[in-house]
């Protein structure tokens, strides 16, 4: 028994050794992280001391430990690839028995350079709350618990999710991962900027909650019993124990059901997208009919379903919003900020024909003259218009209200939608000109050797939109000057509206002959990744 | 009206110092099964892309049913069908989806579209899969939607690009029946394939591509001349008859002693 959680001790040592071995640059990469991040988890040790002599120490433990433990929940979804171990159908083929193949896997968990670095920001946490002979003791039991139960909860949730993780949808998510840790980043950014202005006070609410939750209730009960409330300590040990055999009887349902059914991956589905396609059929009827439609359809399609698209628009929308909120909440933005939101989803009209990959021979094959051309590019512009205008409307909205000044709505709209239709123009224009090759899989966004058009797209972009604005902004500067700015100014809403929809539509008609004649040269360019 | 479905006069790609298609000459006749051998490596790809309008040749011209396919491109592409070898479909649509959006960039109305994509998905043997999205599709089932959208604006001259490539005999024979029952109509398929069985089975017509090269064309009796089988004519045109993997291998058997 011993034998086998030894032998899978010594498999994951192996598989690490392996994949150091593979390249100088992903051993010097391991070796540079796991120093970092042991340096980190041993600096924030005498941190964790002083912060034990604060008032709201405990309040910072308990949701640190929370934190940690969502980190391993996630950490195996985004990167599936990271620990060969986390998938038991690799060892189905072996005569194992669950329960022992559970302990080897379990204990082989606890094997290497996140589990070490997770001990020591534990230790961490539970070093706060602890006082007093049985504090410690608690102490000692509660840093146990804590990563027994990040551990087991980075296998169930693997285990649950190893068809996931093993399939195209799976493949898909990964994509999402890094847009999720970007805007997740801003949002704990912006957090850490609150608290820095109100106090850790500001947390007190979400740790008494999260006192109740596994595992941070293991450092919660330190605190408890510190207090000398040790019935309240032994239950929220107890929650956490239960915690820890939820967490293993669910690992083992889940791993008997892998290792004694068929992959069904092969199988094939009767009935897979049913549903999905049903419920789009009565919107689609809303759109116009022949290629525009068709074309709008698609688009729209593939920015819910094609991950690379998705992550590429919810960035845009995300960064649309947060940027002006993040600014007029704190009172140190523009009004103007609010045209950020058209800004990045204008961007989205850049390299539409590299966005289709190498199906844009489909494309390709049916158009044969400008106006076919021109059908498709303004189709596309539509569909982008469908979901940018009515988001730029209300970011503008927003901000305008959160900085409460009304009188500024009208320019800033206008402004809004000038640059829109300056970038959509633009965009349209890049995309026939300057096509270049989406990778489809990973996080990248531009295959080798082209990035440099990828730049000249995007930047070249940008400064022809903002050139192509320019009139409009100097109108604007005009006609907010002078004493009567204010009565006038109203007119800048209709005036960027036309002038938004006169450059786009002069965009489009530039660039459909220059598409309907490159087709074999976007397509060899978007061919690439 | 003239009766060559296609005609190729001096087509010449070069991909750097590399000549892919070296000079091509070749008229291939309406109403027939035609086949476009070669070993890998021989231009076929490239000779078709240059024949559908999706690779810009260095020189030559080409014309399909009479129409030149870089000067008169409304009239070529209403034309011809088109499945490509290597190139990805939209494949977040489901197979359905798929049809539907091609009829209607091809301008079809939708009735029609919805009408022909049910027909042809149930010919084709897709109409179980037919919600599925394509990029869940096996190799066989991506190659029978690709051959349906070819075939849903009802194009005079199919051009298939190795499109029995990967492809389980069940599928296989499906899209061999579609294929012979369209050209039974008088329409033009150009297929290309390396398995000379199958084109020997299925095209009345032949050409063979070696090196960007046309070695032989002209109907299958004519291009297998006296050899008992197309293999053996093509292997001779392409220079391989020669080399027989035989005597340096003595050691290679089974139930030698170890």
């Amino acid at each position: 028994m011993t034998n086998l959680t030894g032998t899978v001790v010594r498999l994951k040592l192996s598989l690490l050794r392996g994949g150091l071995r593979q390249s100088r640059g992903r051993r010097d990469a391991f070796i540079v992280s796991s120093v970092l991040a042991l340096l980190f988890a041993l600096a924030q040790l005498p941190g964790m001391v002083l912060l034990s002599r604060q008032p709201h120490g405990e309040v910072v433990s308990v949701t640190a430990t929370a934190v940690l433990a969502l980190g391993w929940a996630f950490l195996p979804l985004f990167f599936p690839t990271g620990d060969e171990t986390l998938d038991p159908t690799r060892l189905v083929m072996l005569p194992l028995r669950p329960l022992p193949l559970m302990r080897a896997l379990l204990v082989s968990s606890l094997v290497g350079v996140g589990p070490l670095v997770t001990l020591l920001l534990l230790l961490g946490c539970v070093l706060v709350p602890a006082r007093g002979a049985v504090g410690w003791a608690t102490a000692v039991v509660a840093l146990v618990l804590a990563l027994l139960v990040c551990v087991a909860l980075a296998r169930a949730v693997a285990a649950a999710n190893v068809r996931l993780l093993t399939s195209r949808k799976g493949r898909d998510l990964a994509v999402l991962s890094g847009l999720v840790i970007a805007i997740g980043s801003q949002l704990v950014n912006f957090a850490a900027r609150r608290l820095g202005s109100g106090g850790l006070g500001q947390l007190r609410p979400v740790a008494d909650v999260l006192s109740w939750v596994p595992p941070a209730s293991a450092v919660a009960a330190v605190r408890s019993a510190s207090e000398g409330s040790y019935g309240i300590a032994l239950a929220q040990l107890a929650l956490t124990a239960a915690a820890l055999v939820a967490l293993v009887v669910g690992w083992a349902r889940s791993m008997t059901r892998l290792m004694t059914t068929p992959d069904g991956s092969t199988l094939q589905a009767a009935d897979g997208g049913r549903a999905e396609s049903r419920r789009t059929g009565g919107r689609t009827r809303l759109l116009p009919a022949g290629r525009t439609g068709a074309v709008m359809e698609r688009t729209l399609r593939y920015v819910w379903r094609d991950p690379k698209t998705k992550a590429a628009w919810v960035t845009s929308l995300a960064v649309g919003l947060l940027i002006p909120v993040f600014y007029a909440l704190q009172h140190t933005g523009s009004v103007y900020f609010a045209c950020f939101a058209a800004g990045m989803l204008g961007l989205q009209m850049y390299n539409q024909f590299g966005q289709d990959t190498s199906a844009f021979w489909m494309v390709a094959l049916t158009i044969s003259s400008p106006r076919e051309a021109y059908e498709e590019l303004r189709g596309r512009a539509l569909a982008l218009l469908l979901i940018t205008l009515p988001y730029a409307a209300l970011v503008t909205v927003l901000n305008v209200a959160l900085l409460d000044a009304w009188p500024m709505l009208p320019r800033v709209l206008g402004m809004s939608l000038a640059l829109l239709g300056a970038m959509l123009a633009a965009g349209a224009w890049a995309s026939a000109r300057f096509p270049y090759s989406i990778p489809q899989e990973g996080l990248k966004s531009v295959v080798p050797g082209q990035a440099g058009l990828a730049w000249i797209s995007i930047f070249g972009g940008m400064l022809t939109a903002a050139v192509l604005c320019a009139p409009y902004i100097a109108l604007t500067v005009w006609l907010a000057q002078g004493a009567d700015g204010v009565g006038r100014t109203w007119l800048l809403l209709p005036v960027g509206a036309v002038y938004g929809a006169g450059v786009a539509l002069l965009g489009l008609r530039l660039a459909a002959p220059r598409a309907a004649g490159r087709l074999p040269e976007i397509l060899a360019a978007v061919s690439k990744g | 009206m003239t009766n060559a479905a296609v005609r190729i006069r001096g087509l010449w790609k070069r991909f750097g110092e590399q000549v892919a298609v070296g000079g091509i000459d070749l008229e291939l006749p309406a109403g027939k099964f035609i086949g476009l051998v070669g070993p890998n490596g021989a231009g076929k790809t490239t000779t078709l892309s240059m024949v559908t309008g999706l690779l810009r040749p260095d020189e030559g011209t080409v014309e399909v049913v009479g129409h030149d396919v870089w000067r008169d491109p409304v009239a070529v592409k209403a034309r011809i069908g088109v499945l490509p070898e290597g190139l990805r479909l939209f494949e977040r649509l489901s197979g359905r989806e798929l049809l539907g959006y091609t009829g209607r960039l091809r301008g079809l109305p939708g009735a029609e579209v919805d009408k022909r994509a049910t027909q042809l998905l149930d010919v084709l043997d897709l109409a179980g899969s037919q919600h599925k999205l394509v990029v869940d599709y096996s190799t066989g089932m991506r190659k029978k939607i690709g051959l349906a959208a070819a075939l849903l604006h009802n194009p005079e001259v199919l051009f298939l690009d190795e499109p029995f490539e990967g492809v389980d005999p069940v599928s296989a024979q499906t899209i061999r029946g579609v294929l012979e029952r369209y050209t039974a109509s008088g329409a033009t398929v150009v297929f290309s394939s390396h398995v000379m069985e199958l084109v020997e089975s299925l095209c009345d017509w032949v050409a063979v591509l070696a090196a960007g090269r046309i070695r032989a064309a002209g109907p299958l009796a004519e291009v297998r001349g006296a050899h008992p089988t197309l293999q053996d004519a093509f292997l001779e045109l392409v220079g391989a008859n020669g080399r027989q993997a035989g005597s340096d291998l003595d050691w290679l058997g089974g139930g030698a002693p170890r």
